[in-house]
């Protein structure tokens, strides 16, 4: 059962949310950015050519790494799908502390898994800092505000702590691999 | 319930989130006493603010952040490793208050904010008082008027902040060096009755036998012939010259089995006997000597502080 209060918010961003297969050191998660297929994830979760992306509903793809920016963790991915249930972005400029976020992934395995939590301190532009609970498998995954819009992309845990790659950093990644040549290194 | 009045139900509980840890956290301060290792506080009183004791390696050169930023240096008014809180007075403007709850409000299953400030900025963290449990003394010894566990994360440096319900009342101190288990919060009348002695005296008095004790479990007969109740007891393996104790008669081997009508087995027992409401106090003092039972009065002392106060 669904709490009431976070179904509308949950159910978008979980079919939003992928399993990323790439190498053997387990699965990350990603976020479909585009219905034309562009799935976003963390640098550190693409580790080798072959990589699969697994939706929500089971269909699964291959994966070609379109661009990837080690220094701010992203890669882009791109499937051969132009139907796929895309993530709203919100902005995470705005964000205070004490506000409700939510982080969907797969953390130690567990498929869709879905945390609650709060902004823990003003992000410094670099990063988010997000009170909520992730393990290995959140990485790559999304990190939404309390209408379900992307305002980052969980990266790592320091302490605890979630940190997240901010949706501008993201929009601005985006950007640059549209411009650059095709399976490239957007750096 | 249609998913748009729901999901407007998850923002409205975040703006008040929000908006809570905004107003709340003004009375949130840093605390700088030259360590590595930061601490949070919370402006308890006009001028007073209240602080995690273990965090505070030194006495002297206490900086203390306030919610706008500006720095005033602080005076140690005293610290009670017991209760792991410590108080110390602020000059000058201050910000505001923490509005504190009273016990009515301590509820499990209350959502709550944990705000600190381990440095320039307010940080928060999110969760449940999970339990509200009695009166409990902590492994360093300090009384505290009930037990208060929390589900929620406290980040290096959070301990010394407060617990704030969604209304934005101020419930308690938050502390990691309590449990290593979990989250504590000291409860207000806790840090309320903590404070004024602090303000009074600079520490908290605590009753005094000045004797070395281990546990010891008397034979079921043995127990039995003499007609005590239970079987334990404390046997006094060293005495401090001129200690309450001693001066009452007390010797090295005595086994103490009770104290002012309360039975001991175990040195906790006895400590829980020795609040500051027993100093100064006559009490009887039941114990085994020689294979029989005597009664001894003893009047409790004061401890000595640490540099002998």
């Amino acid at each position: 059962m669904i709490l009431p209060m976070l179904e509308g918010v949950a159910l978008p961003l979980i079919r939003a949310t992928v399993l990323v297969r790439s190498g053997n050191r387990g699965a990350g998660a990603g976020i479909v950015w585009q219905p034309g297929g562009l799935v976003i994830t963390c640098a550190h979760v693409v580790q080798s050519e072959a990589t699969t992306v697994e939706l929500f509903d089971g269909r699964r793809y291959e994966a070609r790494l379109v661009g990837r920016d080690r220094r701010c963790d992203l890669a882009a991915l791109a499937v051969e799908a132009d139907d796929l249930s895309a993530a709203a972005p919100g902005t995470s400029t705005g964000l205070r502390v004490g506000e409700l976020v939510v982080a969907v992934g797969h953390p130690l395995g567990v498929p869709h898994a879905l945390g609650l939590g709060i902004v823990q301190a003003q992000g410094n532009g670099e990063w988010l800092r997000a009170d909520v609970r992730l393990a290995p498998g959140n990485s790559g995954g999304p990190l939404a505000d309390s209408r379900g819009r992307v305002v980052g992309v969980n990266a790592m845990v320091v302490s605890g702590l979630a940190l997240a790659v901010p949706v501008e950093t993201v929009e601005r990644f985006v950007a640059r691999i549209g411009r650059a040549p095709s399976g490239r290194e957007a750096a | 319930m249609t998913e748009f009045s729901a999901t407007d139900a998850l923002s409205a509980l975040s703006h008040t989130l929000a908006e809570t840890a905004a107003r709340s956290g003004g009375s949130v301060v840093a605390v700088n006493a030259r360590s590595r290792r930061p601490a949070s506080g919370v402006h308890w009183r006009a001028g007073v603010v209240v602080t995690a004791e273990h965090l505070l390696p030194r006495e002297e050169d206490i900086l203390v952040t306030l919610a706008d930023g500006a720095v005033r240096p602080a005076q140690l008014a005293g610290r009670d490793p017991g209760t792991d809180l410590a108080v110390l007075r602020v000059a000058g403007e201050a910000p505001p208050v923490a509005a504190l709850g009273d016990a009515a409000h301590l509820q499990p299953a209350t959502l709550a904010l944990a705000l600190a400030r381990p440095g320039q900025d307010l940080q928060a963290s999110f969760g449940l008082i999970s339990a509200v449990l009695g009166p409990w003394r902590t492994w360093r010894g300090g009384q505290i008027d009930r037990q208060v566990r929390l589900d929620l994360a406290l980040y290096p440096g959070f301990s010394g902040g407060a617990l704030v319900d969604a209304a934005g009342r101020t419930l308690g101190i938050v502390t990691a060096g309590l449990s290593r288990s979990g989250a504590i919060a000291v409860p207000v009348e806790t840090v309320e009755r903590v404070v004024d002695q602090l303000l009074a005296r600079g520490r908290i008095a605590r009753g005094y036998l000045g004797v070395g004790m281990q546990p010891v479990r008397l034979p079921t007969a043995f127990a039995s012939t003499l007609g005590l109740a239970g079987e334990g007891g404390v046997i006094v393996v060293s005495l401090e010259a001129e200690g309450p104790a001693a001066r009452s008669g007390v010797l090295i081997g005595d086994i103490l089995v009770s104290l002012d009508g309360v039975a001991v087995g175990d040195t906790e027992d006895v400590l829980a006997l020795l609040g500051p409401e027993r100093i100064g106090r006559a009490v009887s003092a039941e114990v085994v000597r020689g294979g029989k039972r005597a009664t001894i009065t003893i009047t409790i002392g004061e401890r000595p502080g640490r540099d002998g106060r």
